[in-house]
């Protein structure tokens, strides 16, 4: 099983698309927007200042993508290319596979929660306690449960072609509409009015409600279990489909 | 014990019949081919026999056991088709890496010198060339040292070197007393590497002997000469022959027996020049069993 975890995480942490996309991107915007927002006075919602504010959207947005883009397209290409039959094939068993995928697209997202946060202490002075960071980096890798389950699913229903795309839309969709790239209170309202039932705004929320003193709200856990539940049944589901012998 | 037991199983994928009703024995140590042209159902069939296809009914066993269970308990290694490798492990790592899934595994630097890989052990996966990314699959299907080998068209990729160099690699696989089925559509390559051939022709088993046997039943051997003039008269009547063919001045003899028919020729005073004895190439033989209407 650790065998198995490692040779996962090697495979993707050599991958220059996922260096880029979710390390080299989500440092890069931090340090754009918390350059251009500067700003000491806190958010009259969040009570966050925007360095801060900003550096929890980048960590929880690079997280969202490293957990998708290292779930969705991977599993469509190695249903495609016969790599999981060959594993079929020998000792490890089927249920190891897909609880060490889930583990290591969570763990795939702590990177960029780790690299967002120390440029923000180190570009922007932004001070929490200890037990702040430990919290926000702990709720930043279980909260991405529910988009492993997303990734799985996608992974697990087309092939590697429409898995790209579609995992792409989704990412962007719930960045955007979970508030990640610009503040839901600048957003239309149609958004700001579905954003609740987003899990990608309830993630974001738990590192906000850290960063900014308390635990998170009782709804956010409720709307990502949900969440969790929802597409984990979908995903263990249409995984079994997608793996079980033809 | 027989290593792979195979019950009258059957699979058919929509209207399309691929097996219907194989049954097959191989007892443990045996090397056998399965050979049959593309569409014979040669995949499916394996594919039942490594529990990655569910047949529709008859029933797979391995060591007694059903083939999930025989993969679990790491008596299984196999080549599949189209089996693409990991882009980016390098050759020492996949390979050391489904070589650890396995209770007993071969050392690794002992499998990687077997599969010729040794001086690419450092290579990333995704930059071999096609003739050295399945002698990846070769490793890999060995790697854990498993009682039965099952290879799917294994040399399909590889050039005439490389196919002579895999062979030798599974003889010495199989000389440890192991179990080794492939499936080809090369005939040389069942006839060179089998202890046993198995025919299979739409989706059954049309033949299933030694490949000396199985040339045999496609008419036998013939014995040819040069007449020099004299007539073809009486040899059909000599021993053993069962037909007789006069181009020129060149007899040709059919026999299953051609050391009966050239005692009978010398014993009878006849000068023969020119003999020869030919055996029909197992292509022959293959394409008698497989085209006969059944």
């Amino acid at each position: 099983m650790l065998s198995y975890l490692r040779v996962e995480l090697l495979q993707v942490l050599r991958d220059r698309h996922y260096l880029f996309f979710t390390l080299a991107v989500p440092v890069g915007f931090y340090l754009l927007w918390s350059g251009i927002f500067d700003g000491d006075r806190p958010d009259p919602v969040t009570g966050l200042t925007s360095s801060v504010d900003i550096m929890v959207s980048m960590a929880s947005y690079g997280a969202l993508g490293a957990t998708l883009m290292t779930t969705g397209v991977r599993l469509a290409a190695e249903r495609r290319s016969g790599w999981l039959r060959q594993l079929r094939v020998t000792p490890l068993k089927p249920g190891t596979v897909i609880v060490v995928k889930t583990l290591a697209a969570m763990s795939l997202g702590l990177p960029a929660v780790v690299l967002v946060g120390l440029a923000s202490v180190v570009f922007q002075g932004v001070r929490l306690d200890p037990a702040q960071w430990i919290a926000i980096t702990a709720l930043l890798w279980v909260g991405t449960l529910p988009f492993a389950a997303l990734g799985t699913l996608i992974g697990s229903l087309v092939g590697p072609d429409a898995a790209q795309p579609l995992t792409l839309g989704a990412y962007f969709v719930l960045a955007i509409a979970g508030g990640m790239w610009l503040p839901l209170s600048v957003l239309p309202e149609f958004i700001r009015d579905v954003a609740g039932g987003l899990p990608s705004t309830r993630f974001a929320e738990l590192g906000r409600a850290v960063a900014a003193g308390h635990a998170p709200s009782l709804t956010a856990a409720l709307v990502l279990a949900a969440w969790t539940a929802g597409l984990g049944a979908l995903a263990v589901a249409a995984y079994r489909r997608a793996s079980v012998a033809t | 014990m027989d290593a792979i037991n195979v019950e009258g199983v059957a699979r058919s994928f929509g209207t399309v019949r691929a097996v219907e009703g194989v049954s097959l024995r191989v007892p443990a140590g045996q090397v056998v081919a399965v050979l049959g042209p593309n569409g014979a159902g040669k995949s499916t069939l394996i594919g039942m026999m490594l529990g990655l296809v569910t047949p529709d009914g008859g029933r797979v066993e391995l060591f007694g056991r059903n083939p999930s269970q025989a993969a679990a308990e790491g008596l299984v290694g196999a080549m599949i088709q189209q089996g693409d490798l990991v882009p980016n492990l390098t050759v020492r790592e996949v390979v050391g890496f489904v070589g650890g899934l396995y209770p007993r595994p071969m050392p690794l630097d002992e499998v990687l010198e077997l599969a010729g890989l040794t001086d690419l052990a450092g290579r990333r996966a995704g930059r071999l060339s096609g003739g050295q990314a399945q002698r990846v699959r070769f490793a890999m299907a060995v790697a854990g040292a498993p009682e039965v080998l099952v290879l799917d068209e294994p040399t399909a990729a590889l050039d005439v070197e490389a196919r002579r160099a895999f062979w030798a690699a599974i003889r010495r696989y199989a000389a440890g007393g192991r179990t080794v089925l492939f499936a080809t559509h090369h005939l040389d390559e069942a006839d060179e590497n089998a202890d046993r051939v198995v025919v299979v022709a739409r989706g059954r088993i049309v033949a299933d002997a030694t490949p000396a046997e199985i040339k045999q039943r496609a008419g036998g051997r013939t014995v040819r000469f040069t007449l020099g003039g004299r007539p073809a008269a009486g040899l059909e009547r000599l021993p053993g022959v069962t037909a007789v063919e006069v181009t020129g001045d060149v007899a040709t003899l059919r026999t299953a027996d051609p050391d009966t028919v050239v005692a009978a020729l010398y014993g009878a005073g006849l000068t023969v020049r020119d003999l020869e004895i030919t055996t029909p190439a197992l292509e022959d033989a293959f394409l008698s069993l497989t085209s006969a209407d059944l």
